[in-house]
């Protein structure tokens, strides 16, 4: 990420949505319900991993997915069939999220008891309806960014299926050091055990799935099982794809999906506990942001706003707002912390802009009401309102500058709820003293 | 990486919205910096240095090049790198960060076979405190002394740096790897630079809790690095959700799903503790650390 100032450009001019990659900035970000971000939105749901599969020809069942009950009426595939909660977390078929159905009123049943139930706290909005395979042996293929080995790693389990742990015993695998090319996926199912016209078989699908793997950028690719029929057939029963955060706004095609994949911007927005947090951070570097949020310990983060500098079209100021507008929605935050790294150049400039957000004492009209219909604007300088927490007190602000001259300020919002420092243990110390402890925190730092 | 204050530096992606701001930073410091490329701003100039359309036009014109600083958005840069190492530049330092990691995977093959140094991506280069900086470096916040850096850090390197040079604790090298799961160096080619450097007579470690170099830099300290070392992890407490780990633990997490008996952070931390380098709780506590550490070296 960029960060700093906006300055004026060299002659020519720069089309700065080049540096928006990401492209989702117009995207609001939102929190799952727990506030949390247990659940990846880069994970594709199995019903659109199958939809990429078919696209390379990796074989897939036939199947139709369900928005409500009342699709069922109109199902064009032949019973028995498996209905299928499409939610992100594992262990589904356990939780009862995988139902075997034989004619419509079983299947009305089954799918009004999966769309109730949360898997991991996740509800399915959508139900996929597949037939049924008989497999006579099930397999685990998958292809994983390795950052150790920094390469793509080809990996398989001739015991695929539930039983994770037989799987991972028998788990096998190639790095892929250069090009790939498919020898390395006949010698992941040589190593695996497969032998006859299984070793083509599934070596051929594998190197479907590195065609997918390199196309999306994707983290994860992963089949379990593969299920081999008596005729030894093979055919993708269950997937899942984690696509790269960092690559997806280059796959306009993986966008579709839009909604369920890109809820949060994680460039923007490291995600904490919005229900117990009692304190907001805004930070504009990540490493600054997560080394206060460990100095911030157990009074609980809401989450940390990242500022990036460099986006000319998206002015910090907005960003700043955006970061307010969201920790207003925590029942529990008591302060907001922002620490910045400053430059001696920028810090009167940020300053200035935290001013117009967070007016000091003597800046606010003492009677709102009494401006009211007058016309008069007293100042050229937009005003907003004092910050206040859910329960309508004032929301007490401590800034930090890492550089930069903050006497002035520090003698403007003398008497108010905004606090600045210079120096970041003070400052962490303020945070703390704003906040009522009901835990001993005499070991913060340990 | 040769440093050295007559390095030639070529910055690509000048129309970066803050690049002039660090071309000014690192001419602060003294750097060379000899020319920029913009594919159709050739003929320009950002700050008194001229700007080209293509490397190799900058390189007959300047001639030869010793350090590329690649500013490119993030798309761009494996580009942009492979632009640069085909003009024959060989060490480059890439400060964009959110490269995708196929992206690096390509260029980091390419940089084997041409035996090209890359640090990053999501790097803030590398500085010698009131000698040279290739990077982003706020040359404000360094002073020159004992203490040899490297960091897996962003900006909060500044921060920290700052906090020493207030402690009256100055800097000999200080060098960022790239805030990226994927780096073109790592902990342990540093570890050996700061070992050997004269200058340098303790190391920090600034690290992330969530990625395997650090407990491999842990490992490598115990082995083959004399001089005292003390490391900073910032995000103990925070949810991190990425963890650049190795295949079998991403598959095994990803279906089992079960919490592993320890996190990767506390893996991390027990690594340095295995090796006897302190780890420091807070920022301001670091002064102190490196302080008492250099005192029992001396004293041994």
């Amino acid at each position: 990420m960029y960060r700093g100032e906006p300055v004026v450009l060299p002659a020519g001019g720069y089309d700065v949505s080049e540096f928006s990659p990401q492209g989702t900035d117009n995207i609001g970000f939102q929190v799952d319900e727990v506030g949390s971000l247990a659940v990846s939105y880069m994970d594709l749901l199995e019903y659109q991993a199958k939809e990429l599969f078919k696209q390379v020809g990796i074989p897939i069942l036939p199947s139709q997915t369900l928005q409500t009950t009342s699709e069922l009426k109109r199902l064009q595939l032949p019973y028995p069939l498996v209905l299928k909660s499409q939610v992100r977390a594992g262990g589904r078929g356990k939780a009862g999220g995988v139902k075997f159905v034989e004619n419509t009123i079983d299947a009305i049943a089954a799918a009004s008891a999966i769309f109730h139930l949360p898997i991991a706290d996740e509800y399915p909005e959508v139900i996929l309806a597949e037939s049924r395979y008989d497999s006579q042996a099930e397999i685990f293929l998958a292809i994983v960014l390795d950052y150790q080995r920094q390469c793509p790693v080809l990996m398989g389990s001739s015991q695929g299926g539930i039983d994770v742990e037989t799987l991972l015993e028998q788990m096998q695998s190639v790095s892929v050091r250069e090009t790939f090319s498919p020898y390395l996926a006949r010698r992941l199912a040589v190593k695996m055990g497969l032998s006859g016209p299984l070793v083509e078989k599934v070596s051929g699908i594998v190197s479907k799935m590195y065609d997918l793997f390199s196309r999306y950028d994707l983290d994860v690719i992963e089949i379990n099982p593969l299920g081999v029929n008596a005729d030894g057939a093979v055919m993708a029963l269950d997937g899942k794809i984690t696509v790269n955060d960092k690559a997806i706004a280059r796959h306009p095609e993986l966008t579709r999906w839009h909604s369920e994949i890109l809820q949060i911007n994680p460039l923007r927005w490291l995600a904490g506990s919005l229900n117990e947090g009692q304190v907001g951070l805004i930070c504009n570097s990540e490493g600054l942001a997560l080394s206060s949020w460990d100095l911030l310990g157990e009074l609980g983060v809401v989450g940390a706003y990242l500022l990036d500098e460099s986006r000319g079209y998206d002015p910090l100021g907005t960003q700043l707002e955006q970061a307010f507008a969201f920790f207003g929605q925590a029942p529990n935050l008591k302060a907001i912390l922002i620490n910045l790294a400053t430059r001696l150049d920028d810090a009167s400039a940020l300053a200035d802009l935290l001013r117009t957000l967070l007016p000091s004492p003597a800046e606010l009209p003492s009677d709102d009401r009494s401006l009211r219909g007058t016309g008069v604007t007293l100042t050229s300088r937009p005003r907003s309102p004092q910050r206040k927490t859910q329960t309508g007190e004032i929301l007490p602000v401590v800034i930090r500058f890492s550089q930069g001259d903050l006497q002035p300020m520090q003698a403007d919002y003398q008497g108010g709820e905004i606090y600045w420092h210079r120096d970041l243990q003070t400052a962490i110390a303020q945070v703390r003293g704003l906040i009522p402890s009901e835990v001993d925190v005499t070991e913060i730092a340990s | 990486m040769k440093w050295q204050k007559d390095s030639t530096v070529l910055l690509q992606g000048v129309h970066h919205p803050l690049s002039l701001i660090y071309v000014e930073q690192m001419q602060l410091c003294g750097t060379k910096l000899v020319a920029g490329v913009s594919a159709g701003h050739g003929g320009e100039s950002l700050a008194g240095v001229p700007v080209f359309d293509l490397v190799e036009q900058a390189i007959t014109q300047v001639g030869s090049v010793d350090i590329g600083l690649i500013l490119n958005p993030p798309f761009r840069v494996l580009d942009a790198a492979l632009e640069a190492i085909a003009a024959g530049i060989r060490q480059l330092v890439i400060v964009s960060a959110g490269v995708p990691p196929l992206d690096m995977i390509q260029l980091l093959r390419k940089a084997q076979e041409t035996h090209t140094l890359i640090l990053g991506s999501g790097s803030q280069g590398l500085i010698v405190p009131q000698d040279f900086s290739v990077g982003t470096f706020d040359p404000y916040c360094y002073t020159p002394g004992p203490i040899g850096i490297i960091s897996h850090c962003d900006r909060l390197t500044d921060d920290i740096a700052q906090t020493l040079t207030q402690a009256g604790l100055g800097q000999s090298l200080v060098v960022a790897l790239g805030t990226d799961g994927l780096n073109g160096s790592n902990f342990e080619q540093w570890l050996q630079v700061l070992e050997e450097d004269e200058n340098t007579q303790a190391i920090l470690l600034l690290g992330q809790p969530n990625s395997n170099g650090e407990m491999r830099a842990a490992d490598y300290v115990a082995s083959a690095i004399e001089k005292p070392v003390v490391t900073y992890l910032a995000g103990r407490l925070a949810k991190i959700n990425q963890h650049f780990g190795d295949s079998l633990t991403i598959v095994a997490n990803q279906l089992s799903h079960k919490r592993p008996v320890l996190t990767s952070v506390e893996q991390t931390v027990q690594a340095f503790e295995k090796a006897n380098i302190p780890v420091a709780h807070c920022p301001w506590e670091l002064p102190d650390l490196l302080r008492d550490i250099m005192d029992r070296a001396n004293v041994s």
